[in-house]
């Protein structure tokens, strides 16, 4: 019986999970050709810009921003769809019961597939570069993965309950997401902030999320330091994610 | 029999907020919203118990806004009771409003795939009674098209087909039969007392008095949030038609 239940639970999510990547592309040509053409297209941009436009003096940039800019994707994705995760679904909230959590997991589990469709990207590069891709990939990707879910998770449960109740939340969001993605090291390096305010990088729990996807990338170095920090903090939001996803969730109905 | 749902003094609060005022309104009265006052309450169940024995088929009447969404809400467990308690020892299947969960750009079979295991089965469960829940729907030739394209009657065969095909144990019904056409409306009705016989526990909240005393074995009626009759279908409705008519 303990396992049937489980097994349903895992059906709901995967359901739910390949229901919002099939809505994705419903209506395209392509389909889920995109999730692959896109990080294709997006790093051949990149590398024109970057060779003939900008041409920043740092050996690899297109590489180096590639391999923080990915991981970077799946978050600020899911942040931004987790706002409208619980409004947009109104009628199943209030007239089936499920774990409502599921919801704003497969928001994020929808998008993690645009990060593995960038992984042949990343490979590519990582080849070219000599460096890499060696076994330390294979043991760190899923371990960055469940990491930075974690976090993510914490965060867009926070996010979708408290946008039920205040919709100016969805615009906020817009904003810190902008001011989040210039406070963690993306297009530059940690190393090049002043260390007065390296204190601040480092309450942001994306800055060692992306600093140890960098290293596996660039230099197929395990930053068990910093994964460590990862999971702390991770932790952390993720609980605090819970915590305001059940308070709030008990009043869910009359505000949505 | 054991009871299948006991509900003890249940009241219901919702808060009546007026439309969420502009930035300036807001500067301009804040002490006004501060005080709690400003939002006053709506009472939708006011002290409301009774018991459903397993097996039986509870019909509930009332106007409309006397409180039975309220309260097969309430069942379900979408919302909390403000005071009160709820005692539910089966599974509940809901039948709530019209395909709810269904995705328009889904088609007809994937919808039933989510829909069977949000209802309570595994996904190869649905899978094995996927040629059951068709049938009895009655629309096979539209399955596989995406069901914006469908009627409000096919939504309802289809969304009605997968709730009796999940081994519903206490099944909440709002209103919504009446939405198929005749031939369908008898089916399911005659699917719905074929259940019951085999001991589902049905609760059937309706306008459609004629259905209710078809089937239920036992009627409240609910006026402004409190019970204002219980007991024998012919009679309470009887009752209720007089008041009302």
């Amino acid at each position: 019986m303990f396992d049937r239940e489980f097994r349903r639970k895992k059906d709901l999510l995967w359901l739910l999970t390949r229901k919002e990547i099939t809505l994705k592309y419903k209506r395209t040509v392509l389909g889920i050709l995109w999730s692959l053409l896109n990080p294709l297209l997006f790093a051949i941009v990149l590398v024109i810009a970057f060779k003939i436009f900008m041409r920043i003096k740092m050996e690899n940039y297109t590489f180096f921003f590639l391999s923080a800019l990915f991981p970077w994707n799946w978050f600020s994705a899911s942040v931004t769809m987790s706002t409208g995760t619980l409004i947009g679904n109104v009628s199943l909230i209030k007239k089936i019961r499920f774990p409502r959590h599921f919801l704003v997991l497969s928001t994020i589990l929808a998008q993690l597939v645009n990060l593995i469709f960038a992984l042949p990207i990343i490979i590519g590069f990582s080849y070219f570069s000599g460096k890499g891709p060696g076994v330390n990939w294979l043991i760190t990707i899923p371990i960055l993965i469940v990491a930075q879910f974690i976090v993510t998770a914490g965060i867009c449960l926070a996010i979708s309950m408290v946008n039920a109740y205040f919709r100016d939340m969805e615009y906020i969001i817009g904003i810190v997401i902008s001011l989040l993605f210039w406070m963690t090291p993306i297009v530059y390096p940690l190393k090049i902030i002043p260390e007065t305010y390296q204190i601040y990088l480092v309450l942001n729990p994306l800055t060692y999320l992306i600093t140890a996807w960098r290293e596996i990338f660039m230099s197929n170095y395990i930053d068990w330091r910093s994964i460590g920090i990862c999971y702390g903090s991770s932790l952390v939001f993720l609980l605090l994610g819970i915590l305001v996803f059940q308070r709030l969730g008990k009043r869910l109905d009359e505000v949505i | 029999m054991n009871d299948a749902l006991e509900i003890e003094d249940v009241w219901k609060k919702f808060p009546m907020r007026r439309d969420r005022p502009g930035f300036k309104e807001f500067l301009l009265n804040l002490p006004k919203f501060v005080n709690r006052n400003y939002n006053s309450n709506f009472w939708a169940l006011k002290g409301v118990s009774f018991k459903v024995k397993q097996g039986e088929c509870l019909g509930i009447i009332g106007k409309n806004g006397a409180g039975k969404s309220t309260l097969l809400s309430l069942i379900l467990g979408t919302i909390y009771p403000t005071k009160g308690e709820i005692k539910v020892s089966q599974k509940i299947t809901p039948l709530l409003e019209l395909g709810a969960g269904f995705h328009p750009d889904l088609t007809g079979r994937e919808n039933i795939i989510i829909n069977g295991v949000l209802l309570g089965l595994t996904k190869d469960e649905v899978m094995e009674r996927m040629e059951d829940i068709v049938a009895f729907s009655e629309i096979k030739e539209f399955i596989d098209m995406p069901v914006r394209t469908y009627s409000s009657g096919m939504y309802l065969r289809l969304a009605f087909s997968v709730a009796i095909n999940t081994d519903p144990e206490l099944l909440l019904i709002d209103e919504i039969l009446s939405v198929g056409d005749e031939s369908f409306q008898k089916k399911s009705k005659d699917a719905l007392i074929g259940l019951i016989k085999e001991g589902v526990t049905t609760i059937l909240a309706s306008h459609n008095l004629a259905a209710i005393k078809d089937v239920c074995n036992r009627v409240i009626w609910l006026d402004k949030g409190e019970i204002r009759a219980e007991g024998e279908p012919e009679k309470v409705v009887e009752e209720y038609l007089r008041c009302s008519g």
